[in-house]
């Protein structure tokens, strides 16, 4: 095979990849715009299950649900987990072993074993003490837990793409901590900090297994929504659901690419 | 004197460094010791327990809940336990051989496009991976149901019955897994492919290697580094995986996390699913040490990022 062919049948695999990739998605937006309930046959465009989905008080809840358990845990998570990684950054010298463990634990940790573990420890304490009958509270709890270590790695890896010497510049021009942690070390990783701040809003967002185990049965959030109606039977409304969300992804996306795209020429 | 005062400032400044450290990780530690290493605890150690009335742990301590596991229950042995673990084993195995297979080529082929364009071909690859993956299972679930075109056309070649769909079956589990783990084979192996040292590929040729042993010898070497990172990255999260065989597989084709996850749902008990939880546990640490261990022997050196 010559080398140009070679190319060219590289070419189609990749558009054929793709067409793999979004197959998937394309038929859930495609069936949300069908006039009739059927998974099989398209009968005609229609926004009949748009309708229904925004005069359906459960699917907006779950909106809600989501949006309040994103932006909560996220604030809670970027203060946590940006101390713990300026920490890692001032302490890189030190054997930090253990912290570094328990930091990589609730990524490794299988979604299902997490969700389990904190909904037995909740309902226990819940036994116990009173205290957190399983509902948002628990959700935020159990999010932030696995949205530090994202934080904290994000943040970590910032401080050491920046310039060391820096540092003792602004030890020697600022007297007091406070004002060098408000006027240096926090714009010197905004940018960190606002990826890190997105980066765990979406996880949380996105996150089904370990919501599902904490959630109590007045909290549920979308993807739960989803996964009820789906279990219960095939309704072209989580086509309108899941579609709303492709959406969402997609715009997040392209913004995310312009972002990145505009960032060098500002620098230069 | 000075010696003295010396050591002495030296240990305050010692001290005022172990506190730092203390305030700036203890808070974000603390949280996830008490969010998720005491639950963790908990839930091993109640794979210990015995069964109460209501699905709920309680004394005496007992190994009932791993013979239920192994497969003995109130009518003796049946396999379908070790089934559903080989199973879970066996959907991974799969499931990560074609991940790589499929990514090999496509990440070597995003290293030879334009730079421009590279972001914008890895983002169209990790594009679909940020959707829930409630959703992407559904879609699936869409597309290989019954009366589908992808289920007739297999009904038509003779795969399948009349009537029934590709979903629920294993083969749809695969699809599922693969769909799923994708883009997490071809970020590493793309960052691989980046740094490959192309003359080397150049002198194989010019020794006359054939495309094939160039590249077993100059290209296979180079990249196993960001191979292996991808296979932790796919194998760990496949073998837990429980969205994906609940909706796309059905009764007969569970997976250990499934196993475990009825147990607090419905069938309700907490030690034989606490059993099963600690398996996967372990199972999922010997997976990571073993591929870290193998990582460093093939000379990569590389950390595996996650």
């Amino acid at each position: 095979m010559s080398r140009r062919s070679f190319k060219a049948s590289l070419t189609i695999y990749w558009w054929l990849l793709l067409f793999f990739l979004y197959l998937p998605l394309a038929v859930v937006v495609l069936f949300s715009f069908n006039s009739i309930n059927s998974a099989a046959t398209f009968e005609s465009f229609s926004l009949r299950w748009y309708r229904e989905l925004f005069s359906d008080s459960q699917v907006l809840s779950a909106l809600s649900n989501s949006l309040i358990l994103a932006i909560s845990s996220s604030v809670i998570a970027l203060l946590f987990g940006s101390l713990i990684g300026y920490g890692l950054y001032r302490h890189r010298h030190r054997k930090l072993g253990w912290l570094i463990i328990l930091i990589y634990l609730p990524i490794v940790m299988p979604d299902i074993v997490f969700g389990i573990a904190d909904m037995t420890f909740f309902v226990r304490l819940n036994s116990l003490t009173g205290w957190l009958s399983p509902g948002l509270d628990t959700m935020v709890l159990s999010h932030v837990t696995f949205e530090i270590p994202f934080v904290a790695l994000i943040v970590y890896s910032r401080f050491v793409g920046l310039d060391a010497t820096l540092f003792d510049a602004a030890k020697d021009l600022y007297a007091s901590p406070l004002k060098r942690t408000l006027h240096f070390i926090i714009p010197a990783i905004k940018p960190a900090l606002i990826s890190a701040f997105f980066l765990s809003f979406t996880l949380s967002i996105d996150d089904f297994v370990i919501s599902f185990f904490t959630a109590g049965p007045q909290s549920s959030t979308l993807p739960i929504y989803i996964w009820g109606a789906v279990k219960k039977g095939i309704t072209p409304e989580i086509n309108a659901v899941g579609a709303l969300m492709i959406g969402a992804v997609i715009v997040a996306a392209v913004i995310s690419l312009l972002v990145t795209h505009r960032r060098p020429r500002q620098d230069s | 004197m000075s010696q003295s005062s010396f050591t002495i400032s030296q240990r305050r400044l010692q001290l005022r460094e172990t506190l730092h450290l203390l305030w700036t990780t203890a808070p974000g530690a603390l949280w996830i010791i008490i969010f998720l290493v005491l639950p963790s605890l908990y839930l091993v150690s109640m794979a210990f327990m015995t069964n109460g009335t209501y699905g709920q742990p309680g004394m005496p301590l007992t190994l009932d809940s791993f013979r239920q596991l192994a497969g003995f229950g109130f009518l003796g042995w049946s396999p379908g336990n070790i089934y559903t673990l080989l199973r879970s084993l066996w959907q991974t195995l799969v499931a990560t051989g074609l991940v790589v297979i499929l990514s090999y080529p496509l990440a070597y082929y995003i290293t030879t496009c334009r730079v421009s364009l590279r972001p914008i071909m890895l983002l169209a690859v990790v594009l679909p991976s940020w959707t829930n993956q409630v959703i992407r299972a559904f879609g699936w679930m869409n597309l290989l149901a019954p009366e589908t075109p992808l289920s007739n056309f297999a009904q038509w070649m003779g795969w399948i019955p009349p009537h029934l769909g590709l979903f629920p079956s294993n083969f749809a589990v695969t699809i599922g897994l693969v769909y799923n783990f994708l883009p997490f084979m071809i970020l590493p192996l793309y960052s691989a492919f980046e740094k490959l040292d192309v003359h080397l590929v150049e002198a194989a040729r010019d020794l006359y290697a054939s495309p094939v042993k160039a590249f077993w010898t100059a290209v296979f070497p180079q990249t196993l580094p960001g191979l292996l990172a991808g296979v932790v990255l796919v194998a760990v999260p496949a073998f837990g995986m429980y969205v994906v065989p609940e909706l796309l597989g059905g009764g007969r084709s569970t997976m250990i996390g499934n196993l475990v996850a009825t147990q607090f749902t419905g069938a309700s008990n907490w030690p034989y699913g606490a059993a099963g939880a600690l398996l996967m546990l372990v199972a999922t640490l010997v997976g990571i040490f073993l591929l870290r261990r193998l990582g460093k022997r093939v000379g990569g050196g590389e950390e595996v990022v996650i």
